[in-house]
């Protein structure tokens, strides 16, 4: 089968004008089929050995230099089936939501764009589609979302566009410095240290929103909370992800020195934030905001592996970016399901329900021990990865970092605690068939990545490795 | 008059001679506003065909009026502006009993003035062509039958537009006073540093500034756009910008090579304007008045385009086409809300009553914000990259920033449509030739986002 990458962008932006039609509630199954179809189209792509797979390259606009270069990385491709699996997910997660149609229109439009930031070897192209995510994302919100929804959105959208308008100064003056805006050609240029370095600080303003790094998170927890579960699943799952991808992909790929020089500040920032957001996740007593600053932990944990950009700790990013998507999925499923049976999220709801309902609390606590990063979940991969990759060339950093492992452990067993196995006031119904459908596969992920990391570390090796490898080395 | 004179006035004359014609027509007071402003839209496409086919040539009128690629472009754009205004018109002057003849004549005229300013090659007709543009615009502010406002806006538009004609003059005087020419193209070979040309070519630029709305001489423009009807406003916001940045695009180019440097004033300005109106804007409640500021603030990005160079004329004509059809679709939209003057509040229900209307909307907002997969996004590329290629690197900046604030005013009004309410609640159905004008303009900016080579094109072909 001859798979080129356009055919990724294909799937999603039929899907999103197949939502329109009157299917009534069906046409989440739309939303379903886009996502696993985009997932197994990728991996068909990962399986092509070349550095690009499924290139293409067409002039668009050549007076501006924009072309339409598309194709699959490793490391894109990776994100790409994840993107697949949880679009999926949130699609079949999404049955309850008014206006399916809308909705679901949406949804795809969304999952176009995501996805068209995994494909794009164009800087203007991948600009195209990371400011294309942000109408059907804030509508999303906005329109679906919960009581605090109109603040919310306002407040991401601001973020994420001064991010955005720095991050565009930067594409358009280095196109225009190097007469070119494609990304494999961009590569192969010298550019100096001191340009490195105020390109990389431009470009990384929009990435450090979108991640968030620490202390850009501020719209992150209303963000999440307002959002549907559906939508905070991809943007913690898969949005956060597009900015590790940037950050390699782009960051580290174009600008290797300048990263170099920035990373004191970034490194010590993502160790910062790695522990405020575990702190913070201890105290919240609201399953959704334990989830929320658990994320922000985790992402700034992704980020210093990032930003270590050595080629262990990248490919501690790349396993930790796919484990976190796929147990925050979990996650924010599993605390919706709790919800629903208790009344709400806040935590002294529920107490004890381990006997009643005895399958949601084996699957919480196998989503949690992932999340805590227990040897033999994803979680525990990615998380030595980075901390082992980051040592040697920031060993402060990764041994502050090291103590999130403590607080997430104190911050996962009390969550499990509480709900779960403290004195049993509280009954609840047990998973019924369709929501266990959703978190098994997602679980089964987690561990087998677990057990076989390779399946990621061996496609980012191979590949995207950059000049920046033979540097820190 | 000779055959190439012809041809240069061809456009010039469909429109004025359509415009007569309608007056005549009114006078049978036989058809109605609908079917007026339907003629009147024909007439207007009628000038652009005629634009179109006879493309570009020998001047006519030893060099007063050009055909040069920049003047078949800015007649093409005011040329399907007002064709788009007056197809808008047709339901909301039945509506508010505005007469229609002259409500299409005045436009027809107006027009005429804004192809005239973009196409002269002379500061005479320059001037002429402003005043054709203004005066019929100065009574259009008025036209609405039922408010006073109109009167107070359409005296302010009238006692700022006479001061701002005399400036102009004065400024033409000085010039001819310099060089002894009125020829725009004498203006290559003048010497520099002249106290007296400086002078003229700064109140000039000052004149049109103030028909572009720059900041800070559009103090006016809130005002007027608010208490003209709707679709007139429409009209104004592209018509009157496509021909003052015609002009300057043609003054600029004139004075390209000699030492003559435009750079520094009118990156000045633009700054100021991207800055006030975007910070301006945040702070409106009413729609028409939000987007006045946001098209002044549009007009701050014109003013980018083109202090970066002659040879950043394709951006300028690119944002311009862009901005025209975003332009006169979102006031479109408020045109055929029974409400003329609506709050933000009152967009409140609109998507449960005209979803096509919001859809519509939704994309010319999305679009003015500069975002994909609008045309509204290349079109700002366009611009900030002629500017990176001049080093002003400042001004994008600012121009990104201004974009990020504009994200906060334009998704105010989108959103609002999806509250819940019927404030807009509506008897009559949304007039159809508007919602099919509206739609077609929501399609083609879209279009333009993903497919922009044949608009890129025509901008190519904006030489001067």
């Amino acid at each position: 089968m001859n798979v080129s990458a356009s055919d990724l962008l294909v799937v999603p932006a039929v899907a999103t004008v197949a939502s329109l039609l009157p299917l009534g509630r069906a046409v989440r199954s739309i939303g379903v089929a886009s996502g696993l179809l985009v997932a197994a189209l990728s991996i068909v792509l990962l399986a092509t050995p070349a550095a690009l797979a499924g290139e293409q390259r067409l002039v668009w606009l050549a007076p501006l230099g924009l072309s339409y270069h598309v194709g699959v990385d490793g490391l894109g491709g990776v994100l790409l089936v994840l993107s697949g699996v949880l679009f999926a997910v949130g699609a079949a997660a999404s049955g309850d939501a008014p206006h399916p149609r809308g909705y679901m229109a949406l949804w795809c439009a969304l999952q176009t764009a995501v996805t068209g930031i995994f494909i794009a070897q164009d800087l203007l192209l991948f600009f195209v589609f990371w400011e294309a995510m942000l109408v059907p994302l804030s509508l999303l919100i906005w329109l679906w979302g919960g009581p605090d929804r109109g603040p919310a959105t306002f407040r991401f959208l601001l973020y994420t566009m001064t991010g955005s308008a720095v991050f565009l100064v930067g594409i358009v003056g280095l196109g225009v410095a190097a007469r070119t805006f494609d990304i494999v050609d961009l590569a192969s240029k010298p550019i100096s240290e001191g340009a490195q370095s105020l390109l990389a600080a431009l470009f990384l303003a929009a990435f450090v929103v979108k991640l968030p790094l620490f202390p850009f998170h501020a719209w992150l927890p209303r963000a999440y909370l307002a959002a549907p579960i559906p939508v905070a699943i991809v943007l913690s799952g898969i949005i956060a992800k597009t900015a590790v991808y940037g950050i390699v992909h782009l960051c580290v790929g174009l600008f290797p020195l300048g990263i170099l020089r920035l990373a004191p500040v970034l490194v010590s920032l993502a160790a910062v934030g790695a522990l405020y957001g575990a702190l913070l996740a201890f105290r919240q007593r609201d399953t959704r905001r334990i989830i929320a600053f658990a994320s922000l932990s985790h992402l700034n944990l992704i980020g210093l592996g990032a930003f270590s950009a050595s080629h262990l700790s990248i490919e501690g990013a790349a396993i930790a970016s796919v484990s976190h998507g796929l147990v925050v999925a979990a996650l924010f499923l599993l605390a919706a399901m709790l919800a629903l049976r208790t009344g709400g999220f806040e935590l002294d709801r529920a107490s004890g329900l381990g006997a009643s309902a005895p399958i949601l609390a084996a699957l919480f606590t196998l989503a949690v021990v992932a999340a805590i990063g227990v040897p033999g979940t994803s979680g525990f991969a990615g998380e030595f990865l980075i901390l082992s990759g980051s040592f040697l060339a920031h060993p402060a950093a990764a041994i502050a970092a090291t103590a999130t492992v403590v607080v997430a452990a104190a911050y996962g067993l009390r969550l499990l605690r509480l709900a779960f196995f403290g004195p049993a006031t509280t009954t609840a119904f047990d998973l019924r068939l369709g929501e266990r459908a959703l978190l098994v596969p997602l679980l089964a992920l987690v561990l087998l990545l677990g057990l076989v990391p390779a399946l990621v570390t061996d496609r980012i090796s191979t590949t995207d490795l950059t000049p920046h490898a033979q540097v820190a080395r | 008059m000779t055959p190439a004179d012809a041809l240069a006035a061809a456009p010039l004359l469909v429109l004025v001679g359509g415009a007569c014609a309608i007056v005549l027509l009114d006078l049978s007071s036989l058809p109605g506003p609908r079917l007026m402003a339907g003629l009147g839209a024909a007439v207007a496409l009628a000038a652009g065909a005629a634009a179109a086919v006879l493309g570009t040539g020998a001047p006519g009128f030893g060099g007063a009026l050009l055909r040069d690629g920049g003047a078949l472009a800015f007649t093409l754009v005011i040329a399907v502006a007002t064709a788009m205004s007056l197809a808008l018109a047709g339901g909301y002057l039945a509506r508010e009993a505005v007469p229609g003849g002259e409500f299409v004549a005045l436009v027809l005229l107006s027009a005429a003035g804004g192809v005239l300013m973009a196409v002269g090659g002379d500061l005479v007709v320059i001037f002429l062509g402003l005043e054709l543009l203004s005066l019929p615009l100065y009574v259009l502010t008025a036209l609405l039958p039922r408010a006073a406002r109109g009167d107070e806006g359409a005296l302010k538009y009238f006692l700022l537009g006479a001061a701002t004609s005399a400036v102009l003059l004065y400024g033409i005087a000085l010039v001819y006073a310099a060089t002894g020419h009125y020829e725009l193209a004498a203006l290559r070979g003048v010497p520099p540093g002249g106290p007296l040309i400086l002078a003229g070519l700064a109140f000039i630029v000052a004149g049109l500034a103030f028909k572009a709305a720059l900041v800070p001489f559009h103090a006016w423009a809130p005002d007027v756009y608010e208490s003209a009807p709707t679709p007139a406003t429409a009209f104004m916001a592209v018509v009157a910008k496509a021909g003052a940045f015609g002009a300057l695009l043609r003054i600029v180019a004139s004075t390209t090579g000699s030492a003559i440097d435009w750079q520094v004033s009118l990156a000045a300005l633009a700054a100021l304007t991207l800055i006030l109106a975007s910070f301006a804007a945040v702070g409106q409640r009413r729609v028409k008045r939000l987007l006045a500021y946001s098209s002044i603030a549009h007009a701050g990005f014109l003013t980018m385009g083109s202090a970066t160079g002659i040879f950043a004329a394709p951006a300028v004509v690119f944002y311009l086409a862009i901005y025209g059809a975003l332009t006169v679709g979102s006031f479109g939209v408020i045109a055929l809300l029974d409400n003329d003057d609506p709050t933000i509040g009152d967009l409140a229900g609109l998507w449960r009553q005209r979803p096509v209307l919001v859809l519509a909307l939704g994309v010319f907002l999305v679009g003015l914000t500069g975002l994909p997969p609008t045309g509204g996004f290349l079109a700002k590329l366009y611009v900030f990259e002629a500017a990176i290629r001049s080093q002003l690197l400042w001004l994008v900046v600012i121009g990104v920033l201004a974009s990020v604030v504009s994200a906060a005013y334009y998704f105010r009004v989108l959103l609002a449509c999806f509250q819940p309410g019927d404030a807009s609640a509506s008897p009559h159905p949304a007039p159809r030739l508007g919602t099919v004008v509206v739609s077609v303009a929501a399609l083609a900016v879209l279009a333009a986002g993903v497919v922009p080579g044949p608009l890129l094109d025509l901008a190519q072909h904006a030489t001067y």
